[in-house]
């Protein structure tokens, strides 16, 4: 029965009552400082139904549209910590809105709706749907701040959203026309008794990967990030780096993994494609982040640069001949280990610039003199993005260099640890100036304590994830039980 | 014994070293004191701990515990797992470094007492002994050298702890660098042991070295490596300059370095390798010449040395070369033995020179004398730590220098007799500061150099209570360390066979064999020298300087060491011939190189920010041409 | 299905031929002499009925009528379910009031968003 099936969205049906919920305090309400507090209620409810449904290991629901498993709850958690993270670091930027804070978090907490749906769907409808709703949520979100380069942003990430989401659908389509199918299982199915790559499945594939690139930011699909990064409001912008590249890679490892996972012929040859889109990525994201002045646009880089270090994890379990569990819960480490470094780092962003009011690198010289927690706590996500010890980007790193080693594409990780040793470079660069050289004014820097809180947490997750990692392997390994494998 | 206690041992000061880095000083400056109290404490409690260690091995089958590994974490296939070893060699060494630590943070509370830099003091204190209690514990030499950077981190950080002072700067990043030099040859060994046997696990490699997988010239060289290192880190003869040197830090500092830590790093790496150097005749050979040479080395430039805490300095150089030649020519249990002697004897020593300039503001022994009357229990303890250090009968450094001696002599009479000559080189020295400090009349100190002791205007006096009474526990030990072996207990936990001979027979038993009664005669002989020059007067040592004077100033310069290193080495071989040639080449080749790729890659991200030209309908059309350019590139190649 | 497919090309075909046929009549007529064909004013306006426009075709529109547009659909939305709920009230049962219900209150925030913000105004 479908009223019975209710029990499994439940997550998102209680974070939908508390956006509208919001939205309606919102307008009767002159103090807004409750609005970011029921937010962080809203997703504490629904992170408790996540963990409620974590013993339901591999259930779908509606028709095959959806699928109850660890890896998707395990994403569900994530999104949602993304965003109790990224409310809290927008407890003073919303300040700038002046009108519509309660539109802000709702029209938040919908994307989120629709990334959690995102990483469960189990469907080519259903992951499109949910695609969409979060990417409209999205483009709102980026053009919050309605000055023009705001606006620019969000009206460029329509336009390329759409022209991405037009090349999804086709590929979509083109694979329903070859199988017949939208289940993702029941097109695994299809290719089991299949033997050849005919031209219309490699097109819809091809396609399909185009589609998904946009929303991971994979070469040659990443443009619109340094637009996008700079102009949209900073929370929005962690939060793209992290919510919905995490809900990308999820979906495009679902559908590789349960679509075209099976026989070898196929995954061998998806796998070829995103392990020399991975060279590209990274290199990309990395020679082009040297040159940048512009904080936000260098973290749009070195987002896209890690895009690439997951992507050879993409590649590395295309690869592998028996769906191996240890890379993808490779990926999904790298992506718990990115997010809230790169959150962390974020913050400690959004609360130096809300100070300084200027997202120039240049602008940050002495930031360790103005404000040495917060300077300490952006040099130990830099120092864990480039992969350096005692940290969480080192363990992620490992982990997913390892896989891709033993699934004989060390080619790939040659290039990738090149790669990294590049991305030390403008990642010190922004430590040395924030150490090294003199303040511009003598103000100190501080924040308020939700961000302090929010920064705190990153911090020390990413310092124990990088000491005792034992704990969190096993998390992740238990969450790459997926549907239909 | 639960897995966690020899973890505890390093965690405890780690755990300090933390705590106060990172809460106490931010946050409770207010109260400087209490970072005392937080090392003190946690020192002790792996003090305690490292005694338990101790018991549990002694009483353990073959004194090895078995601890088992933490799998830190397994990351698909592969196994990244961390543990401790722990052997006899570790709990003795455990408990010297907790114990001797202890005392020297008992006695720098008073030492150090009204410092602005009190909570930077302990912080860096219980990072150094945490870094040096980690190199002990370390199952695999890969973290043995990151413990060995970090006790070099430690002394850098301690020795320049006065960093105002250009002097002390100097002297903190002369003995880094030159420790540094060293340690290329250990990680050098690191790497060569890497290639050819691909473990970095200390158990892997004794089995390897004893079943001849890991021999000949390979096993020579790494051995030689690893010595480099350790000659670096325990002042051997040619690297020994920075040790004089870095007394510019708290005295308490150089007490911990001289006694338990940084030196004897160097000893206690050479003896955990000791299997690897018992395979290659050449290695040990080395250690034992190195060692010898550079005891009658620095004994003799201790001769002449007008400083108390140089005199100590080059005594301990000169200590440390009998440990080296006690490893080369016998045995881990000789080597060690006469580390744990020295490690009291000479901490106590240190202890008493800093207690002296506590009293009397000055190192100068000069400008000293008479403190007798003064400073009652600092003579009396640090005439006893002479005694045992000069090898006098029945102290401790008599037994584990007798041992050394007689190893010696059965290997060879050229080393033997340069360690009998450095026997009487020290009771010599040793008993030359004695008198000149602590007899005599006083010559009226020095005005203090920190501002932070101005109690020093009215006098020399005896030091509080927290300082002198670390001296007489560490006095104790200095009298009673040698008892342990004189049974053969202490040699046959580390593994040399012994014969079990009865106490007293072996504790009188020195007067029947020659050899230690020779040895205690020329000790003895070198005390009455000192006693004849310095007391009684009866040589001038003027006039013995001006008739030697070209020896005298030999030794006075150090044997122009320093000037060598630095006019020769540094300024015209390094610095003129291959500096100069390396900033030709780099400049020329390298940066050219450098410099093309890396226009290459910035121009490279210039041009692919040009694409980034911010027009959407470009962007669009990337994505198009992007999506037709991947299908077509797989339908040519799938 | 080819035979659906021919339905479908018959009807194209057919579109195709009245589309062309249609704009060449007059000239046909006019060849055969059945018209005049004379050119005045009336004739050449784009339209030949309806009213004349006055002013020019960029008229700003006030934005609140997108308002009111927008309102209008959600009522509409609302008929649309309404309606067949309606029709098969009794069989839905309980289930289906409470369903209602959540679409009524998810519709009724959106009214009352819409009113606190002002859009029901015309000012």
């Amino acid at each position: 029965m479908l009223i019975d099936e209710m029990k499994y969205i439940t997550p998102e049906i209680s974070l939908l009552c508390f956006a509208l919920l919001i939205v309606v305090v919102d307008l009767f309400v002159t103090r807004k400082g409750v609005l970011p507090i029921l937010s962080v209620i809203g997703a504490l409810v629904a992170a408790f139904f996540t963990v409620g449904l974590w013993g339901n290991g591999g259930i779908s629901a509606f028709n095959n549209m959806i699928a109850i498993d660890q890896f998707g709850l395990f994403f569900k958690l994530l999104i949602l910590a993304s965003l109790v993270l990224v409310v809290m670091a927008s407890n003073k930027y919303v300040l700038k809105f002046e009108k519509f804070q309660g539109e802000y978090y709702a029209v938040l907490m919908l994307s989120a709706i629709g990334l959690m749906l995102l990483v469960s769907a189990v469907n080519l409808i259903t992951i499109y749907v949910s695609l969409e709703l979060s990417s409209i949520s999205l483009y709102a979100l980026v053009s919050f701040l309605k000055d023009k380069a705001s606006s620019e942003a969000g009206l460029k990430y329509l336009i390329l959203g759409a022209v991405a989401s037009a090349i999804l659908l086709y590929g979509m389509a083109l694979t329903f026309g070859l199988t017949g199918s939208t289940g993702l299982t029941a097109i695994a199915d299809y290719f089991r008794t299949s033997s050849t790559a005919s031209p219309l499945l490699l097109t819809g594939l091809v396609l399909i990967i185009a589609g998904f690139g946009f929303k991971i930011a994979s070469v040659p699909f990443q443009l619109w990030v340094p637009d996008v990064y700079e102009g949209a409001p900073t929370p929005i912008t962690a939060y793209l780096s992290v919510a919905s590249k995490a809900a990308g890679f999820a979906v495009i490892t679902r559908i590789l993994m349960t679509a075209f996972g099976q026989p070898d012929w196929l995954h061998a040859e998806w796998a070829i494609i995103i392990a020399v889109l991975a060279a590209l990525t990274m290199t990309v994201g990395n020679v082009t982040a040297l040159v940048q002045t512009n904080i936000k646009r260098l973290f749009g880089y070195s987002s896209i640069a890690q895009a690439g270090y997951l992507m050879v994890g993409l590649a590395a379990m295309g690869m592998a001949t028996q769906g191996n569990a240890d890379i993808r819960s490779g990926i999904i480490f790298f992506l718990f280990s990115y997010t809230l470094t790169n959150l962390g780092a974020f913050i400690a962003i959004i609360a130096i610039s809300n100070k300084i009011d200027s997202d120039q690198i240049a602008d940050y010289t002495g930031m360790g003199k103005r404000s040495p927690l917060l300077a300490g706590a952006l040099t130990l996500f830099l120092v864990s993005l480039t992969g350096l010890p005692p940290t969480a980007g080192l363990i992620a790193k490992i982990y997913i260099f390892n896989g891709a080693v033993d699934q004989g594409l060390l080619w790939l990780v040659v290039i990738a640890v090149i790669n990294s040793v590049i991305s030390a470079f403008y990642y010190f660069r922004v430590v040395k100036v924030m150490w090294m050289g003199e303040p511009a004014s003598q103000d100190k820097v501080t924040s308020s304590w939700p961000e302090w809180t929010a920064l705190a947490v990153c911090c020390i997750m990413v310092v124990i994830i990088g000491v005792a990692p034992g704990a969190f392997v096993g998390l992740t390994q238990a969450a790459v039980k997926m549907f239909g494998i | 014994m639960p897995t966690i206690v020899p973890w505890l041992i390093f965690l405890l000061p780690f755990a300090s070293f933390l705590l106060i880095g990172l809460i106490l000083r931010p946050f409770l400056n207010k109260w400087p004191r209490v970072a005392g109290y937080v090392t003190i404490g946690a020192v002790g409690l792996a003090c305690a701990l490292a005694f338990w260690v101790l018991f549990a091995v002694m009483g353990a089958p073959e004194h090895k515990l078995m601890v088992d590994d933490i799998q830190w974490a397994i990351i698909g296939n592969l196994n990244i797992h961390i543990g401790v070893l722990v052997d006899a060699l570790t709990a003795v060494m455990v408990v010297v470094v907790t114990f001797v630590s202890l005392m020297v943070q008992i006695y720098s509370q008073g030492y150090m007492k009204g410092d602005p830099g009190y909570q930077r003091y302990y912080a860096f204190m219980s990072l150094f002994t945490a870094c040096m209690l980690g190199l002990v514990l370390a199952n695999n030499i890969l973290f043995m050298f990151v413990f060995w950077e970090g006790v070099g981190l430690g002394s850098y950080l301690l020795i320049g702890f006065w960093f105002h002072k250009p002097s002390a700067a100097n002297a903190a990043k002369k003995a880094f660098i030159v420790t540094r030099a060293g340690d290329f040859g250990f990680l050098a060994a690191i790497l060569l042991l890497y290639a050819s046997t691909g473990t970095f696990d200390t158990q892997t490699l004794y089995n390897l070295v004893a079943t001849g997988a890991l021999a000949g010239t390979t096993l020579t060289w790494v051995a030689i490596g690893i010595f480099a290192g350790a000659a670096g880190k325990s002042a051997q003869f040619p690297l020994h300059v920075w040790l004089p040197d870095a007394m510019e830090g708290p005295t308490p500092v150089s007490s911990l370095i001289h006694a338990a830590t940084m030196v004897a790093a160097g000893v206690f790496l050479v003896a955990r390798f000791y299997p690897l150097f018992q395979h290659s005749a050449e290695a040990m050979t080395t250690v034992a010449v190195i060692g010898a040479f550079t005891a009658i080395f620095a004994a003799s430039m201790g001769l002449v040395m007008n400083d108390i805490k140089r005199v100590l300095a080059y005594s301990t150089i000169s200590q440390l070369g009998y440990m080296m030649l006690g490893l080369g020519v016998g045995s881990v249990a000789i080597g060690i033995f006469h580390l744990f002697t020295h490690a009291f004897f000479k901490c106590l020593l240190f202890l008493g020179s800093g207690s002296v300039n506590h009293g009397t503001g000055t190192f100068d022994m000069r400008l000293m004398g008479g403190l007798r009357k003064a400073m009652p229990w600092t003579y009396a303890t640090f005439v006893i730590g002479s005694l045992s250090l000069a090898g006098i009968w029945p102290l401790a450094g008599f037994w584990s220098k007798d041992q050394i001696l007689v190893a010696a002599f059965a290997n060879n009479p050229v080393l033997f007799t340069l360690a009998i000559v450095t026997v009487f080189m020290t009771a010599f020295y040793m008993f030359r500061a004695v008198f000149m400090t602590f007899h005599g009349e006083y010559k009226g100190g020095a005005v203090p150099e920190h501002g932070s002791h101005d109690e020093h205007s009215h006098g020399p006096h005896e030091s509080p209570a927290v300082m002198v009474a670390p001296m007489v526990v560490l006095t104790v030990m200095a009298v009673c360390a040698g008892w342990f072996n004189v049974t053969g207990g202490f040699s046959q936990l580390l593994g040399s066979e012994a014969e079990g001979t009865n106490l007293v027979a072996s504790f009188l038993g020195v007067f029947m064999h020659p050899l230690p009664l020779a040895s205690l005669i020329v000790a003895l002989l070198g005390i009455f020298l000192a006693y004849a020059m310095y007391l009684k007067k009866w040589i001038s040592p003027e006039k013995i300087g001006n008739a030697l004077k070209p020896i005298y100033t030999l030794l006075y310069r150090k044997y122009f060491m320093d000037e060598l290193y630095e006019n020769v080495f540094v300024k015209t071989i390094l610095y003129n011939g291959i500096f100069k040639a390396m900033a030709m080449f780099d400049s020329s080749i390298v940066d050219g190189t450098v410099n093309g790729v890396a226009n290459t890659t910035a121009g490279a991200g210039g041009v692919l920010r040009k694409i980034q030209n911010g027009q959407t309908q470009l962007y669009v059309i990337s994505i198009a041409i992007g999506a037709i350019a991947i299908a077509i590139c797989v339908y040519l190649f799938h | 299905m080819l035979e659906q497919f021919g339905y479908v090309g018959i009807f194209l075909l057919i579109a195709t031929g009245f589309t062309v046929l249609i704009p060449l009549l007059p000239k046909l007529f006019k060849l055969m002499g059945l018209i005049p064909g004379k050119k005045t004013a009336a004739k050449l306006v784009q339209y030949e009925c309806g009213m004349q426009t006055i002013g020019k075709t960029w008229v700003q529109f006030n934005f609140r009528y997108y308002y009111f547009a927008v309102l209008f659909v959600l009522l509409d939305m609302l008929t649309i379910f309404l309606y067949p709920w309606a029709v098969n009230i009794k069989d839905l049962g309980v289930g289906g009031l409470v369903a209602v219900g959540i679409f009524l209150v998810i519709l009724a925030v959106g009214y009352i968003y819409a009113w606190r913000k002002g859009a029901l105004q015309w000012k």
